[in-house]
């Protein structure tokens, strides 16, 4: 597994160095499953995982993720911020076309900046960058032609985490063609490598190659860096159902798996023919419990259960060594992650139960909400049943399709759930994303005033030293609260043929089909 | 007339049928090893001495649960049966007996029900009221009520015509009177027959609803539920979902033999129907 | 003939307008909405009460019921809130897939099932009997998916004979097609082959104690003839009532055998709206599937008589 890793990446330097040994794109098809159709094709509009994925290949924002989750320039050359750290100077870089031709100037940047900014677009990062989150972006203006400068009302440690989402379309780039006369979407002219081709709704979607694609120089990087289409057509086709999609690949019906649930993912680890690759994502497995609820309200408690829990044999044994423990909201593949935030006290049953003594509980039993859609979330609930038990605590898991527990996490009407976040790439993020007023927002997690002080500040400071510190308090005082207890970071199982060369797994789980050639 | 085939029902589906419920009531006071206990090193063991149809994907005992799994099975399918039968009887009769608009009425939303492919109702009923033993027992009941409205009601209606009822009414008994001493009791037949297939109907369903991700919740085992969960290995573990499936597909061949020797026996013209 | 028909379909709205409410407030109970989903676990709560004015999911459900009501009349059943297609247009083309596989299993199953369970009628309580029931029993008793599953596994995995995920329209290659719903039509026709020979066992029976066939065999005829000519044909009509019940049933609940198929038929596209709360596609869906079981059953009920002697000659 690791052998195939390096073997790819080695493969990957060879051909930047050695032009004579590069591969050459090619006339043939690969073919890539995804668990549901995409929704749509606007970005940051109606979108899910897999949408973010297939649109990832065809549009591309200023800057965008990198492997390592920094943030890197994309079709921005460079950006500088002033001094006063409210605006953004963006350098775009020559020579880019859209797919319609077009080459792409400052001018379609702010059209397409300020066509996100007006509400009636829905666009979904805006309450992130209209004042009700952290900053307000104020202005989008063209210096020159080459130059665009963003202004926000206050500095932002995070403004570039955000608008390098893929959930935000990447903040893509648009040629104002995209939208129709009357305001409404028509297709996405963006700058990718690859460009939509023929979709049928329900069964698949093909991208094909974009002839006359800019690439960037240098190493595939994340969702940056060099980008080359060696495939002529990429056709994604949805096979909702695990077990087929598995099927199909060892039936060689389809190239590549994405998204490959950790049943499947064992029993692929295991075959000839098939390579399965796994990595940390920026996700997160937990607990989550309710310090509302007239039991768990007691600290106490909540401390039991987490001591109750062997969480190392959970992992182990839910994910057969192929994730790794983390007690810390911070993802362990982030450069914040540090070890201190990898301790978590042993398990202690005695204490357990000593606690639960003090507490006065009494048996009183505790619903926990499980999902059968996220596997691996149900299995780690089922084992930590029997765990709590052992140490006289009583949880009863009632299962719940998604949208119901969901729906549930949204009202904070729970009193444990076995939950599982999306990636947040940015450690400010992952705290603000369980950390707030549960009076107003109820789908908060954790409700501590003086946290989500620290948190705020943890935004807008721009010294690494003094971030890291403020990140380590936060452990400290999450891993006293516990109001949840986090298992491990998800991995993205990605598994491909064996012919097929250049698939790497990175920790936003989205899975990149450019750079990937057919032996 | 030779009578192989009913006898040698009878007896097979009494065996297959027994089996069934002695394995769920030994289950009661005793199963191999404890079928909720979790032991994360012991995953996907393949059937050995020790665990003699193997372990699942989290390390339980797969014949404990398979033991246990009966009752709950049995129990889960019973009692919807019942809440089905008690609830489309009391419909039907009242239905049948009254006629006028109040049969028109209640027809009208039984048939609106009966057009609902039974195990989507279920499943959109199980999404309201959340998945749960109880729930899946009120699903499948209301699911499968239309069905028994609508045999009952035929039963009354027919019954309703006869002398024994007419009888009744002519030496001043009440209609409340006359429906719970003569008619009800004449459904009867058709019901226990119809009970029987419900019966094989209900286990059948409650796996394909846990198949679709909304059966019984665990750690409760059901045969439902095991198959469901048994999916993802089926290559690499056959025994997790062969045992669950056999021990549905011989428990229904039993419910339905036993349910054609019953039919015979108690409805002897129409035998089959 | 045809007043009767009419007659029949105007008495089949009621019901359809009281499936459509049931739907429409079963959804709305379902705890969880599309926007829930979409937004996911950073729900801001402005932004999400924007969404939801914008799908007029804000609205009191009567008058959401109201509108959908009156554009229903008029054959618009609203956009899918998680891809935005027009519900009709999407819920035939579902069909298309589903009603091919349902009408050559029930076809090819009739075909087996319908001679198999006269003979058995015909050979009653013996040996033969006991085996073509119990076989048909069997079948029936097997989970449809679980069925499904293994066939999967042998003949598209194991021997490789068939693809294993996909479809492929007729309109587009024929051929490919049939390769690919070889096995869900395969898996569908053995267990309608177990439903329907019972069925069609009993009807036989029936009619083996009519007088004409007493008669005719008064006549002399030989036994293989009074079967072929009396028996088989007669059984044919309550057999064909029971089809349609059972082609009603099977339209909407074939969502386990499409969920291992990976087919993009109309059960799963209903399944996959239960759990993804696309209002729109449910409500379309079960108004389709409720008004294909009238109508079958319609269908059947005309065509009784041409089958049946006895009913055209009362």
């Amino acid at each position: 597994m690791r052998a195939a890793l390096g073997r790819t990446v080695f493969l990957g330097c060879l051909w930047a160095a050695q032009p004579a040994l590069a591969q050459t794109p090619g006339d043939y098809t690969i073919r890539a499953s995804l668990n549901s159709d995409i929704r749509g094709t606007q970005p940051g509009g109606n979108r899910d995982a897999n949408t973010d994925v297939v649109m990832m290949h065809v549009l591309e924002g200023l800057v965008a993720y990198r492997e390592d989750t920094s943030v890197g320039p994309m079709l921005a050359e460079s950006w500088s911020l002033s001094e006063d750290g409210r605006t953004y100077t963006f350098k775009l870089r020559q020579g880019v076309t859209f797919h319609n031709g077009a080459t792409m100037t400052a001018a379609d940047v702010v059209w397409s900046w300020r066509r996100y900014l007006n509400p009636a677009t829905q666009w979904r990062c805006l309450p992130d960058l209209d004042g009700r989150g952290l900053s307000k972006v104020v202005s989008v203006e063209a210096v020159d032609a080459q130059t665009v400068a963003v202004t926000l009302d206050k500095p932002s440690a995070i403004f570039l985490s955000i608008i390098a989402r893929a959930d935000c379309g990447q903040t893509a780039i648009l040629h104002p063609d995209s939208v129709g006369a009357d305001g409404q979407w028509r297709e996405p002219i963006g700058t990718g490598p690859y460009r939509i081709g023929e979709w049928k709704r329900g069964q698949s979607i093909e991208l094909t190659r974009f002839d006359r694609y800019a690439s960037r120089q240098g190493e595939m990087d994340g969702f940056t860096g060099g980008k080359v289409a060696y495939a002529a057509r990429l056709r994604f086709v949805v096979i909702p159902d695990a077990s087929a999609a598995r099927a199909a690949l060892l039936g060689n019906s389809v190239d590549v798996l994405t998204d490959v649930p950790m049943a499947e993912a064992t029993d692929l680890r295991t075959r000839a023919g098939v390579t399965l690759l796994h990595t940390p994502t920026m996700g997160v497995t937990a607990f989550l419990l309710q310090t509302r609820d007239p039991v768990l309200r007691d600290p106490r408690i909540r401390q039991a259960f987490a001591l109750s829990l062997d969480v190392r044999q959970i992992v182990e044994g839910t994910m057969e060594g192929m994730a790794q423990q983390n007690p810390s909201i911070v993802p362990i593949r982030s450069r914040w992650h540090d070890e201190a935030q990898s301790q978590r006290p042993a398990r202690n049953v005695a204490a357990a139960r000593r606690l639960l003594a003090e507490a006065g509980y009494r048996g009183q039993p505790i619903r926990m909400q499980v999902n059968r859609r996220y596997a691996n979330t149900y299995d780690a609930a089922v084992a930590a049943q029997a765990m709590a038990e052992e140490a006289g605590l009583k949880i009863e898991l009632e299962v719940l399709d998604w949208a119901t527990q969901l729906d549930r996490y949204t009202r904070g009407d729970y009193q444990m759930q076995s939950f599982i976040y999306s990636a947040r790439l940015d450690p400010s993020l992952s705290y603000e994303m369980i950390a707030g007023p549960k009076e107003t927002q109820p789908r908060k997690v954790w409700d501590n005033p003086a946290a989500q002080a620290l948190i705020q500040r943890s935004m807008q400071v721009t010294g690494d030293a003094e971030r890291q510190a403020i990140l380590a308090e936060l452990f400290k005082m999450f891993s006293q609260d516990v109001p949840m207890v986090i298992l491990y970071n998800q991995p993205d199982f990605l598994a491909g043929r064996d012919a097929i060369q250049g698939l790497r797994a990175w920790p936003s789980g989205h899975t990149r089909l450019w750079n990937v050639w057919v032996r | 007339m030779p009578r192989i085939r009913l006898r040698a029902n009878a007896l097979i589906g009494s065996i297959l049928v027994g089996a069934t419920l002695l394995l769920a009531a030994a289950s009661i006071v005793w199963t191999p090893r404890n079928p909720l206990a979790v032991a994360l090193r012991q995953r996907l063991k393949p059937p050995s001495a020790e665990f003699w149809l193997g372990t699942d994907e989290v390390g339980r005992d797969v014949f404990s649960r398979i033991m246990t799994g009966a009752g709950t099975s049995v129990m889960v399918a019973g009692l919807a049966v019942l809440a089905a039968v008690l609830l489309g009887s009391l419909l039907g009769l009242v239905a049948g007996f009254l006629r006028g608009w109040v049969d028109r009425v209640l027809m009208g939303i039984n048939d609106a029900l009966l057009a609902f492919p039974g195990i989507l109702l279920a499943l959109g009923l199980m999404a309201v009221i959340g998945a749960s033993q109880w729930g899946i027992i009120l699903a499948l009941g209301l699911a499968y009520a239309p069905t028994v409205a609508r045999v009952v009601r035929g039963a009354v209606l027919s019954i309703r015509e006869r002398e024994f009822v007419e009888a009744s009414r002519s030496i001043g008994n009440s209609e409340g009177y006359t429906m719970w001493r003569h008619v009800m009791p004449n459904t009867a037949s058709p019901l226990i027959v119809l009970a029987t297939s419900m019966f094989g109907w209900a286990i059948l369903a409650e796996s394909a609803l846990s198949f679709l991700g909304l059966g019984v919740p665990p750690p409760a085992p059901t045969w439902g539920n095991m198959l469901a969960a048994a999916r993802p290995y089926m290559e690499s573990a056959i025994w997790l979902s062969l045992a669950p499936g056999l021990c549905i597909a011989l428990t229904l061949l039993g419910v339905n033999l036993l349910g054609d020797a019953l039919r015979d026996r108690l409805d002897p013209r129409s035998a089959e129907r | 003939m045809l007043r009767y028909a009419l007659n029949r379909l105007l008495l089949s709205v009621p019901t359809l307008i009281l499936v459509s409410a049931a739907v429409f407030l079963l959804m709305r109970l379902v705890p969880g909405d599309p926007v829930v989903l979409m937004l996911g676990d950073q729900a801001d709560p402005q932004q999400a009460a924007d969404m939801r004015a914008a799908m007029g999911l804000d609205r009191s459900v009567f008058v959401q019921y109201g509108l959908w009501l009156l554009h229903a009349v008029s054959g618009d059943l609203g956009r899918s809130t998680t891809n935005d297609l027009p519900v009709l247009p999407l819920v035939l083309s579902r069909f298309q897939v589903t009603a091919t596989i349902v009408f050559a299993a029930v076809a090819i199953a009739a075909v087996v099932a319908i001679p198999l369970g006269t003979v058995a009628a015909w050979r009653q309580n013996t040996k033969a009997d006991f085996a073509i029931v119990s076989g048909a029993t069997l079948l029936l008793s097997i989970p449809s998916f679980w069925l499904g599953l293994l066939m999967l596994l042998f003949f598209g995995l194991k021997l490789g004979w068939v693809p294993v995920v996909g479809y492929v329209s007729f309109s587009e290659d024929a051929f490919k097609a049939a390769l690919y719903i070889v096995l869900p039509v395969a898996t569908l026709t053995l267990i309608e082959i177990g439903i329907l020979t019972r069925m069609a066992r009993a009807a036989a029976i029936d009619v083996l104690r009519l007088e004409y066939v007493a008669h005719a065999r008064a006549k002399g005829l030989r036994e293989s003839r009074v079967l072929r000519r009396h028996v088989l044909p007669n059984a044919f009509a309550p057999t064909l009532t029971l089809i349609g019940i059972v082609l009603g049933n099977l339209l909407g609940g074939v969502a386990v055998i499409e969920t291992v198929f990976t087919l993009p038929g109309l059960g799963r596209l209903l399944v996959d709206g239960i759990y993804a709360r696309d209002y729109p596609v449910v409500q379309g869906c079960m108004l389709f599937i409720a008004t294909i079981y009238v109508v079958v059953n319609l269908l059947v009920d005309l065509a009784y008589p041409f089958f049946d002697p006895r009913v055209t000659a009362s």
